[in-house]
Order: C-alpha cells, then structure tokens, then sequence
C-alpha cells in the first residue's frame, strides 16, 4: 500500500440541513490590480500631482483634455499624451450623493459624499471623487487634494475640499 | 462627441421574421437553498414546454431545438464558470451548440438578441434563450461590493461599492434640471411593487404608500431602499423560433423584434452630442431644451439620459414599424432596477419627450387602465432581479399579455402553489384587454448595455 493521501483542508459549516444543506464556504483570495498605461496618473497622485491626458493627433477633432485619463483616443484611436493639471485644481461640484450603505469593504469612514466634479470646459468628461469633509452642493467650487503621506496605491489618493 | 458615420445608423435587417412562442419562470427569490442553479433552469425549462399550450410534445420540442443562447450576469456570485455547460447538460440539450452571453443588467435583453439573430440568419430554426442568476451564495454587502465591479475598478468603484452610488447622483442631477419631485419616484415604486402582489413569481410585492417609500431607509441619497431592486434567484426560459415553426407550435404565435445599443461604462464620460430623434419626434423639438441643460452646465445625454437606450429604441422602432410609441404600444416592462433608471427611461424611448418624463406617471398612462401601462409584472422593484434572466422574464411577460394568459400564469390557484405562495384573497387580474404590441428594455449598468425588444401579435 502506497503513502495515504491526507486531507489537509477546513471541514465546512454547515449552514442549514433542511429543507436541502447549505455549507459555508470561507475565501481568501489575493488579486492583483493593473494599472498598464495609466501608471503615471496613479504615481502621480503620490506626489501630489493630477495628471490628465489630451490626444496628440493633429487630425483628431477631439482637443479637450480626458480625466479620467485614457492611455488611447477612443474618437481616433491613436495614442494620447500627458498633461499635468497645475495645482490648485479647482472645479465644480456637478452632483454628488450621499453614501449611506457602501457595499463589502469599503476604505472610507461613512457616511460620506460621492461627489462628481466638472473641471470646465476644457475636459471632456466629469470626475467621480469624494468630499474630505463638508457639505456638498450642485455648483460649488473645490479644490483638489492628494493623500501624499501613507498613500493607498488607488483612486482614494485623490479628494476634494470646499474652495471657501 | 460621437458623431454617426453613414454605416452607423443602419436599421438591421433580418433574413426572416423571428416568433416568440413560448416562456416559463421560476418563482424569485432572496434566497432559494433549496435549489440548485440548474434545478431551477430546469423548472423554467418545464414551464415553458408544458404549460404554454404548445402543440407539440416537450420531446417533440426538444426535437426542433438547434441553438440555445444562456444569460448569466456574474459567475463569482456563486464560483461557477461555465456555468452554460452545466445547465446546457442538464437539460439534456448537448451536442448541441450553445453560446453564453454577458452584457451586465441587460444579460437577459442581449441573450434574446443573441437567440434572435441565430434564427433570423437562418443559423437556426429554434432556439432556447434562458437566462439566471443566484446572488444568495454570498451575503448583501459582498453582493453589492460584486455587482459594484460592473463599475469602473479603476476609478469609481472604490468610491462606494455600492451601485446605487452610480445612480443617485444621476437622480440628483435629474432632479435638479428637470425640476422632479421626489413623489414621483415614490410613486413609481409603489406602482411596481403592488403590480408584484398580485405575481406568483415575486419576491417583494407589497402595498406601500407614498409615505411609506419617502420614509425608508436612505441608501445614497437621495434613493431610498423602497427605490431600490433587491438580489434574487431564479430562471427564465423563452422559445423562439422561425416562421413556419410558429404556427407548428402555437395557435399563438408573436413576432420578435430587438435591437441593441451601448454607451460608457462611466456616465461621467458620456460627452455632448446630438439626440438621435424617433420617428415622431420633429426636428429642433429639442432646440430650448438643450439650451436650458447646457445653461446649467449640463450636456446631452449626460447624467439626465441614456444614449443606449435611445438608440436601441430608434433602431428598434425603424425595424418594427413603430411611429409613435405611446400611441402603438399596449404595454411596457422596463428596467426599473432604481425608480429613477425607469424615469430617465420614459425621454430615451420617446413615452414622452425629454424633459416631460413625469407626466408619463403624473397623467396616469403607466398604470394599469392607462393608455400604456408599465411594469405590470412588477417590474425589477417588486418581482426579481435575477440579472441573468431579467431581460427574458420581461419578454415572458409581454408575450404572456399578447397571448390574453396574464390570468393563466398569475391567477391560477396551481401556480401559487408551483411558486409556494399564497394566493392573496384580494387578486385583481392586470391583463390589458386586445394588446397587440408590447415592448421591453433591458438595461445595463448605468446605461452600458441596453436592449429594445418588441412582441407583436401574430395570430
């Protein structure tokens, strides 16, 4: 007889036997985020830097600045170019909520507001942020925020404060 | 901008007619331990080969089948993959070729579509379209956090891991530019979630008040949880086939119609561009409006409409003949996961023309009675969210009106017992008397994926 193969695993719990058996299944998994070509926007908001995008074409009629950034045109479909936003950025709030009930594992104390903000007419698209702290109206002006010390590694590495 | 190429806006045209013949559902809901996934699909299954007054045997109809098209919005809700196989299997259906198709919140929509086109290019003559979903292998908040990732990962869904957080603000700002009141949400859910007390199949029908819906919990404001669709389990299963099948099946048979359209998966990157107008729509009709949006910083369709929608419904209503919807359609059954992705429907699929979108509900055409009810089946707020198989329960339920079957498979006492619930002693029967056409939207994330699908009687 050869070696026994041993069970090395967690005996599941059973949830309920009737009327069919659910058991519990616990999980831990790691994933990996890419961030491919847009690594500068992220990197840079370490420094406390915002950093949009604009497509270089010379032919594209699209001239206004994409933040989120896009590494790629999506009107031309060539590549786009970096461009810093200088600071203070400031922008409007375009509307906003309040998050009562955010979902499983949420990195921010809540209740909080989600807000959206237009940066002018010079980007082409809105920016989903949230509000370090006050309250929110369609309209009113804030300026951009960097978490440079203890940095998360993601989009919460940016925040917006009231401009008054 | 987007700006149309003369390619873009062809009206497809099909190498024939596509039939609807037959539907079944489970019943939905929360939690459903006592079933497996494709227990359930298999119920649907039976449903439709059994109880839909087919003339042929269900081993007769197995016979004829050639493709089927299967809906599943997430596999991780219940660690899964490939779970087309599985079901495909156990319906006993391989060699068969099947395809699975995944396009979010209009997964059912687009798994129609899918079965449609197979038919329509002659690939096949009959088709299964079924579609599910069981979202009770996790709990609410891992739920929520997995339906959240159908939001941009890199830059939104950090910011709330919670969907409703997508559309509030898109509530918000309908609110403010077109001067809403917040009692008109309210009372799209109440509507919807009493249209579900008289369905067998749903899992949170219920006759709520006005005040009832404005006092329930905030979730982001300003949607309340009454606002809101809840998880579900369940099943639906469609038959489609080609023409000459139709009437080899069913003495009543309906004519398919269905057309796709998509736009951003963040709204924050839908730009300004020009509507494109429905055939009642005039030219410059929306002249003044767009400059009242744009005076107030907004754009079109921005956070006020959906892009997806309007075009699905202007491909949609060119195929099918369609010259003003609220004057040719019977009845509706739209995507009202949140009551506001209903209202902001009402302006895409020309009910009322941007900006008037409330008096759809205010006039009291969307109800049962009125000249275009909606969401009689109790729509996504009272009946099921079983993402997967939501955009084929609607069709189901359109097809089962046009067929004068609302009664058959509402108000019999033996299908209260097939979904385990108590028929309510005060039933009313919402069958609308002679509907003809029949339309339903299947609707995607914050409007990525949407489908308009149309049921015309054909018998």
């Amino acid at each position: 007889m050869g070696k026994e193969i041993k069970y090395t695993g967690t005996p599941l719990k059973i949830i309920q036997e009737k009327p069919e058996m659910v058991v519990e299944w616990p999980r831990s998994l790691k994933h990996f985020h890419t961030y491919g070509k847009l690594t500068k926007f992220f990197q840079e908001l370490k420094n406390g830097r915002l950093f949009a995008t604009y497509c270089s074409n010379f032919n594209c009629e699209e001239k206004r600045l994409w933040l989120p950034p896009r590494a790629d045109c999506p009107d031309c479909n060539q590549l786009t170019s970096w461009i810093e936003v200088p600071n203070p950025v400031i922008g409007e709030v375009y509307t906003f909520t309040k998050v009562e009930y955010p979902g499983e594992g949420i990195e921010l104390e809540y209740p909080y507001f989600q807000i959206d903000i237009d940066l002018g007419s010079q980007f082409a698209t809105i920016f989903k942020s949230y509000l370090l702290y006050g309250e929110p109206y369609i309209g009113m002006e804030v300026i951009a925020g960097f978490r440079t010390d203890n940095p998360t590694n993601t989009i919460l590495d940016i925040f917006w404060i009231p401009k008054k | 901008m987007i700006k149309f190429g003369k390619g873009n806006l062809r009206i497809p045209k099909w190498q024939r007619p596509v039939y609807v013949v037959a539907g079944g559902l489970t019943p939905f809901r929360k939690r459903f331990p006592e079933y497996k996934m494709e227990e359930l699909c298999a119920m649907a299954y039976r449903q439709m080969t059994q109880e839909n007054d087919l003339l042929l045997s269900p081993k007769e109809i197995k016979g004829l089948l050639n493709f089927a098209a299967y809906g599943e919005f997430a596999d991780h809700f219940q660690d899964q993959l490939l779970c087309e196989a599985k079901v495909h299997d156990y319906l006993g259906l391989d060699p068969l070729p099947n395809i699975g198709v995944k396009t979010g919140g209009a997964t059912g929509g687009s798994t129609v579509l899918a079965a449609a086109m197979a038919i329509a290019s002659g690939y096949a003559d009959c088709v299964l379209a079924m579609g599910w979903e069981r979202m009770d292998e996790v709990d609410t908040k891992t739920g929520n956090f997995y339906i959240s990732t159908a939001a941009c990962k890199d830059f939104e869904t950090r910011l709330a891991r919670m969907y409703t957080a997508y559309y509030a603000p898109m509530a918000r700002r309908f609110t403010e530019i077109y001067k809403v009141s917040e009692t008109t949400r309210a009372k799209i859910a109440v509507k919807n979630r009493l249209y579900a007390y008289y369905s067998p199949y749903a899992q949170q029908g219920g006759k709520h008040t006005i005040e009832e819906v404005l006092s329930s919990k905030m979730i982001c404001d300003p949607l309340r949880v009454l606002e809101c669709c809840a998880m579900s389990v369940g099943a639906a299963s469609m038959l489609l086939c080609s023409e000459e099948l139709a009437y080899e099946l069913s003495e009543k048979p309906c004519r398919l119609y269905i057309a796709g359209g998509t736009h951003t998966l963040r709204v924050a990157d839908r730009r300004h561009m020009d509507i494109p107008m429905l055939p009642h729509e005039k030219s410059g009709m929306y002249d003044e409006l767009l400059k009242e949006i744009t005076a107030q910083g907004g754009r079109w369709p921005g956070f006020e409409s959906f892009l997806a929608a309007r075009f699905a419904a202007y491909m949609l209503y060119r195929m099918a003949g369609i010259k003003n919807p609220i004057e040719d359609l019977d009845l509706v059954e739209l995507h009202d996961a949140f009551t506001i992705s209903d209202l902001q429907t009402y302006g895409d699929i020309g009910l009322r023309p941007y900006g008037e979108e409330t008096d759809y509900i205010e006039s009291g055409d969307a109800y049962f009675g009125g000249k275009c009810p909606s969401n009689l089946s109790g729509g996504l707020l009272g009946t099921m969210h079983a993402v997967g198989a939501t955009g084929i329960f609607q069709g189901i339920e359109c097809l089962w009106q046009i067929q004068n079957k609302y009664d058959k498979f509402h108000g019999d006492t033996k299908i209260w017992e097939y979904c385990k619930k108590e028929k309510p002693k005060d039933w009313i029967s919402l069958q609308v008397l002679k509907a003809k056409k029949a339309l339903w939207i299947s609707h995607a994330g914050v409007g990525s994926h949407v489908t308009a699908g149309l049921l015309e009687k054909a018998f």
